[in-house]
This record gives C-alpha cells, structure tokens and sequence, in this order.
C-alpha cells in the first residue's frame, strides 16, 4: 500500500464513526438544534418597520421589568412546593402497597389511573369540582359544612393552591408506581434479615426502604420539579386561564400570551430561552444522576 | 466523549448557530396585486383551483356551518375547476394557527378575522392584502362596518356578519319581580333598583362568567364607552395622548363595582367561563345577561322567543358612545402568500350575492354584514328590534380598538380582580394605564402602527 493510499485509509477509518454518526446528527439537528437556533435568534431581537432588529439583552431586560412574568416565575416557584408533597405521598403509598396490604393491586391501578388521563380531561373535571357553584361546594353544603365553601378557583388567595393539589393528585401516581417498582426489585433477605434483627417497621423504612429508593426519590424529584417549571400549562390554560387576576400565571403560559395574543414573539422568545435553560439545569443534573446511578449498580 | 463534554460541545454549537444566523426576515412583502378581478374562467378551460378557508363563526352564530357547507357546494357547481376546503377553527386557535401559517407562509387563502385590531395587526405584519384591487369598489361600498378594517386607505377584509351586544332579558322573571315591562330600567340607578328587586325574589339578577377572561372584555366595550365621543378616544390613550385614569375612561370601573356591591352578579362569575355565564341565563338561573344577538336565534330554540326580551344597556354616562349599540362586523381576509387571490376574492363575493344573504338569515337568525340583505325576511319582533338599533345607532365595539395586550392584562385581569376584592375601581383605571404604558415601551413597531391608524 503506497503511503498516500494509507494515509487515505487512515483518514476514511478517522472519519467513519462521523459519517455512521451524520444522518442522526442531521436529524437531531433540524429537529432540535434549528428550532433552538431560531429561538435564541429571535429572542434578541424586535420587529421595527417591517425589519427584524438586532436589540441585544434590550428583550430580556423588558421582560425582568414585567409585573406579569414577575408573578409568573413565583407561581412556578410556589407550585414547587408540590414537589416535596408528591414525593411524600408517593413514598408512603408506596410503602403501604409494598406491605401488601389487603387489595394492594387494585390500589396501585387506581392510584396510577390519574396519571394516566389527559390533562384537559383532569383540568375540566376539577374545573367542575371546584367552581363556586361545583360538586365539592354541593357536597360540603349536604354534609352541614357550610363554612368550609369556598370560591376555590375565583378567588386569588384560593386559585394557585387548588391548582397545586390537582397536580399533586395527578402527577403521584407516577412516584408510586416508580417507586414500588424499584422496592420490588430489592432483595427479600435485607428485610428479613432486619427483622430477624428485631427491627421494626420505621427501622425498617429509614434503615432499608429509603436508602434503597434513594435515586429513586431523586428521579423522582427532579423529573416533577422538570414538570412543574415547564409541564403545567395544560392544567393552568384548562382550570383557571392564568387567572383571576393572574394569580395562576405561570411562565409557559406567559409565552403563549406573549406569542400568540399579544403579537410578542420574540418577548415570548425570550422568556422561552430562560425557562429552557433553567429546565436544561435539571435535565443536565437528571442526566448526571443516572450516570452515577448506572456507575453505583456496576460496582461490585 | 462523556455526557457532560457531549452537552458542552452541543450548546456551543448551538451558540455559534445562534451567532451566524441570518437575521429572521418577516413575512414577504405584499405581492403586487391584480388591477382587478376578473371573471372566473369557464370550467372547461380552467385550471383546478384549491380554496382554503379557516374560519370561526359557528360558535357563536350556529347554523353558519350549514350555510357555508351549501355555499360552498353551490359556489363549485358555479365553478366546477374549484374546490373549497372550510376548516373550522376553535375560538382559542384562530388567532394561534394563523399566526403560524403566517410566520410560514403558507395555510389558508380566506382566513376569519374579528373586526379592527384583530384584523390589521395582521395587514401590519403583512400577512393580509386589501381587496380594494380584487373587489370593485361599488361591491366594496354594500358592505357594513368597512370602517373597522380600513387601515391607510384600504380596506383589509370583507365584513361577514353582525355581531352586536344587546342587554337580554327573562321577561317572565322581570314581571315576577315587579318590573314593568314598558318601562325597562334605562339608568344605573334603575338597573340596581332591578337587581334589587329580583334579588327579592332569590332570582340571580345579571350572570356572567369571567375564569377565561373574554367576558371581561366585553364589559369593557358594553360599559367603558359611556363617557366617551368615538373609538378614536380610546386608540388615542392607548397611543398615550390620554390617560386611562382620566375620571371619563375610569368611571366604569365604578359603576361595574356599583353592580357588584348591590349583587346584581351571579356569586361564581369568577369561577365560571362566559358560556356558563350565559348559560344560566338561558337556565333560568338569571334575569339578564350582557348577550350577543348570534345567540339569539339558539336561545329561542330553546326557551322560546317569548321567555326573552332586549333592552339596550342602562346609561350612566353622556358621552355620544353611551346611545350607541354596540356592533361588529366579523369578517373574511384574503392571504398575502394565497396562490389564487382573485379565486378568493370572487368566492367572498359569491357570499353576498342576495340569495347567499337570504340564506344566511335562515339558517343563523343573524345579520348578514351587507346593505343589500332583504330585510322584509326580519319577522320576529326581537330581531326586529336589533336590526333597528344596527341601522340607527350602531357604534363600535371598542375591543376592536385596543391593544390586546391592554385587553387582556387590564380587562380581563381587572374585571377578575374587582370580583374577587382584590382591587378597587381606582386600582383598576391605575392598572389599566399601567398596561397601556408597558405595551408602548414594549412595542415601538405596533404602537407605530396604532398611532398611524389613530391619525389617518
């Protein structure tokens, strides 16, 4: 083999992964990187006499001076509170069915069905509940608890905290089902073995359950917090429209606004370039806890 | 290459094609229009033509699918190398599928416009072309309320029908409270004396529904006007050469906080969406609504025309708008990137032609957005008295003439917060300038173009 012929050869081997790599690579990048490109684009820029201006940071400093997108990012930031709550509830419903107790099986259906109906379907039907005039009233009016009706999505004090408890309701049934999952793929022996010990049964949770679901739990937890910064329009646009008075106005919703009532795209662009890499925040760190996750199992 | 270097080497490639990027384009410039519309060409010879129409309308004019179906079907047996493809959109995708199909260039050849701003924003950016080089003028000048999308001198869309908001009344429920029918509350100080009255009997006097926020907006348009002359008054605080607290634009903050405080509104008007407001109306549950004539036909279907009466919407203010009915003409537009313009433009025309006129009556029981429209078809005394109030004493309906933003941040967001408690009247006109001011920092491009469509 001449040299230049080997040299050819050597280059060809250099560039083969790269070329098995290109037609995914291309696929991905029109997919994902060119709507990302665009974005960022118009997130720096406004529309001015029929041209589309270079403004520089003029789109994110509007939108740092918005009362609106102010209120959005704290709603996001309160409705994180659910992540917490989730995981709880998760985890002791988990625990339970776990044990076994009398019907388990049906009860983890149950528990998962929320999680897997439509949020529009789950946004109307807590619409309905939780009107003034809805079931929830209707029932607390039967039972003599008249004192406790409230105007459970009209009123502003009200609004974002029904909105939590739907998501909450909805969003468990994943924690349960992911965590009673990885609590049934943990060896019998470390419990009995505790038992025979003589511990009971919060040594056994504290000492066996919680260590054992540990990623578990912080799968969990981020894969909600991902949830609550960028999934929760539906519910939001369904049960209350961002209001009243913009007291559920999250940041997705915000976009929509801005986009497509107001004619703001590239202010919409620009609050979407945040809440990317904020939610590129988590989805980096949910990468990185799989990976030491993966390294964990393969120790020996 | 580990996760961390793979997402590294990721973003920077996306920085660097976010550097390099050619700077977006808007949508192409109008094409140069034909000099005018020609005949349509005989089936035999012609070319096959596609029409496509996104439009709206069946929401609140049922009966309108029925007779766009049978004018499509006629408007292809006229023209039998054309077909016609109607796609319904809903009320909270007709603006987002447009603004779509405009960014791409490409989707519908007739779209539905709400009247004014809603549709020159769109021959602002381009995405519309004025009919006045596809339609004579003489066909141009039948049609009502043209002042609504007349921008520069040109006209950017075909009004289709009249949308007009009467104050609906449960006449039964009104004499069970003692309120003569011959003589209807025609001041504030009657309308609170009514609720006063029904409230006497357990009857719920006025429903509405403000969780999805357009009936906010409505109250704006019905209530805001009072004080004021013209549309042009409230185009020009929104351009700033007003103020939205100035005492003529904030009073009806007031005197809708006077309803609520002597309950003449349903308790759950925050927690409901318009429809359900309006649906309690026709329940029964209530004794007015601030309604909209398209529903009226509907209505009747089911209670009956004489369960219901209209009444114009008690005075409070002494501006020239205070004796107007509020009336908006929902309309057609003809897309810039449309292949077949002149196609479009005979088809709207096709809808007015006498007999398309006649059968839009029939079957919706509203009124055509044409002079020519037979009115000798107008027999029920409550369409009647619609009619009279359109050709008499129509005025704008002033969502049409405001930003949306505006709309929707100060009106929708106001209304919410003044049933809720949260605000008082004088809060509410503080935030409504408030919003006005941040729309025209945030938006030299459309503050521009509302200050051009103010002056000209």
């Amino acid at each position: 083999m001449s040299s230049s012929a080997a040299r050819r050869y050597k280059l060809l081997r250099l560039l083969e992964p790269y070329l098995f790599l290109a037609p995914a690579l291309i696929v991905i990048g029109l997919i994902f990187a060119f709507p990302i490109v665009r974005l960022v684009t118009l997130s720096f820029q406004r529309p001015f006499q029929g041209q589309l201006l270079f403004v520089g940071l003029t789109n994110y400093q509007t939108i740092f001076k918005d009362e609106v997108f102010l209120r959005a990012v704290r709603n996001n930031l309160t409705l994180l509170i659910s992540v917490p709550i989730m995981v709880f509830i998760a985890l002791i419903l988990a625990i339970f069915l776990f044990d076994r107790i009398r019907g388990w099986q049906f009860y983890r259906t149950t528990l998962f069905l929320p999680y897997l109906l439509p949020i529009t379907v789950v946004g109307l039907i807590f619409s309905y509940i939780f009107q003034l005039s809805g079931v929830l009233n209707d029932f607390l009016k039967v039972i003599g608890l008249e004192r406790f009706i409230l105007d459970w999505l009209g009123s502003t004090k009200l609004a974002l905290p029904t909105l939590m408890f739907v998501i909450v309701w909805k969003e468990v049934g994943f924690g349960i089902v992911l965590f009673l999952a990885r609590l049934m793929s943990v060896e019998e022996e470390l419990f009995d073995a505790a038992k025979i010990d003589g511990a009971n049964w919060w040594r056994l949770q504290w000492h066996i359950t919680i260590p054992q679901l540990a990623t578990t739990i912080e799968f969990f937890t981020i894969v909600s917090i991902i949830t609550i910064l960028s999934w929760v329009f539906g519910y939001v646009y369904v049960m209350t429209g961002g209001g009243p008075g913009n007291s559920t106005m999250v940041t997705e919703l915000f976009i929509y606004l801005s986009g497509f009532r107001y004619n703001q795209m590239n202010i919409a662009s620009a609050v979407s370039v945040i809440l990317l890499l904020v939610t590129g925040i988590f989805i980096f760190l949910e990468l990185r806890l799989r990976e030491r996750s993966v390294t964990l199992e393969e120790m020996p | 290459m580990s996760k961390t270097r793979f997402v590294f080497v990721l973003l920077t490639l996306v920085s660097i094609l976010a550097a390099c990027a050619q700077p977006v384009t808007p949508p192409a410039e109008q094409p140069q229009q034909p000099a005018a519309t020609e005949a349509p060409a005989q089936p035999a010879e012609a070319e096959p033509v596609k029409l496509v129409i996104w439009w709206w309308g069946e929401q609140e004019a049922p009966g309108a699918q029925q007779w766009l179906d049978e004018t499509i079907a006629e408007y292809q047996k006229l023209h039998r190398n054309v077909t016609i493809e109607a796609v319904l959109q809903s009320t909270d995708s007709l603006i987002p599928a447009f603004q779509s199909a405009a960014a791409a260039q490409q989707g519908p050849d007739i779209q539905y416009f709400w009247g004014g701003v809603w549709t020159l924003e769109f021959a602002w950016s381009g995405a519309l072309v004025p009919l006045d080089d596809l339609i004579p003028a003489e066909e141009r000048a039948h049609y009502i309320n043209n002042f609504e999308r007349t921008y520069d001198g040109k006209l950017w869309g075909m009004g289709w029908y009249l949308s007009g908001n009467p104050m609906v009344y449960n006449p039964t429920l009104f004499e069970k409270a003692g309120i003569d029918l011959n003589d209807l509350p025609d001041t504030w100080d009657e309308l609170i004396a009514a609720c006063d009255k029904l409230n006497a009997i357990g009857v719920t006097p006025i429903s509405g529904g403000l969780k999805d926020g357009w009936f906010g907006g409505w109250l704006f348009s019905i209530l805001g006007r009072q004080n004021l002359d013209s549309e042009k008054d409230f185009m020009k605080a929104s351009i700033g050469q007003a103020k939205f607290t100035d005492p003529a634009y904030a009073e009806w903050w007031e005197r809708l906080n006077q309803l609520k405080e002597a309950k003449c509104w349903n308790a759950d008007i925050n927690s409901v969406d318009y429809q359900q407001g309006q649906d309690q109306f026709v329940q029964g549950k209530s004794a007015m609504i601030f309604g909209n004539d398209t529903f009226l036909k509907g209505w009747a279907e089911i209670i009956g025309w004489d369960n219901m009466g209209v009444m114009r919407v008690p005075k409070y203010g002494s501006g020239k708008l205070a004796d107007t009915y509020v009336v908006t003409a929902q309309g057609l537009g003809i897309t810039s990137w449309s292949q077949h313009k002149k196609e479009a433009a005979d088809f709207l025309m096709f809808t007015h032609t006498p007999d398309r006129l006649n059968a839009w009556f029939k079957y919706t029981g509203v009124l055509p957005a044409d002079d020519r429209f037979d009115t000798a078809q107008i027999d029920q005394p409550i369409l009647k008295q619609i009619f009279e109030w359109v050709v008499q004493s129509s005025g704008p309906n002033l969502e049409n003439f405001i930003p949306s933003m505006l709309d929707e941040q100060a009106n929708f967001t106001g209304t919410q917060l003044l049933f809720a408690g949260d605000k008082t009247p004088a809060e509410l006109a503080q935030l409504t300038e408030e919003v006005a001011q941040k729309w025209r920092e945030q938006n030299p491009d459309q503050l521009q173009n509302f200050v051009n469509w103010y002056t000209k």
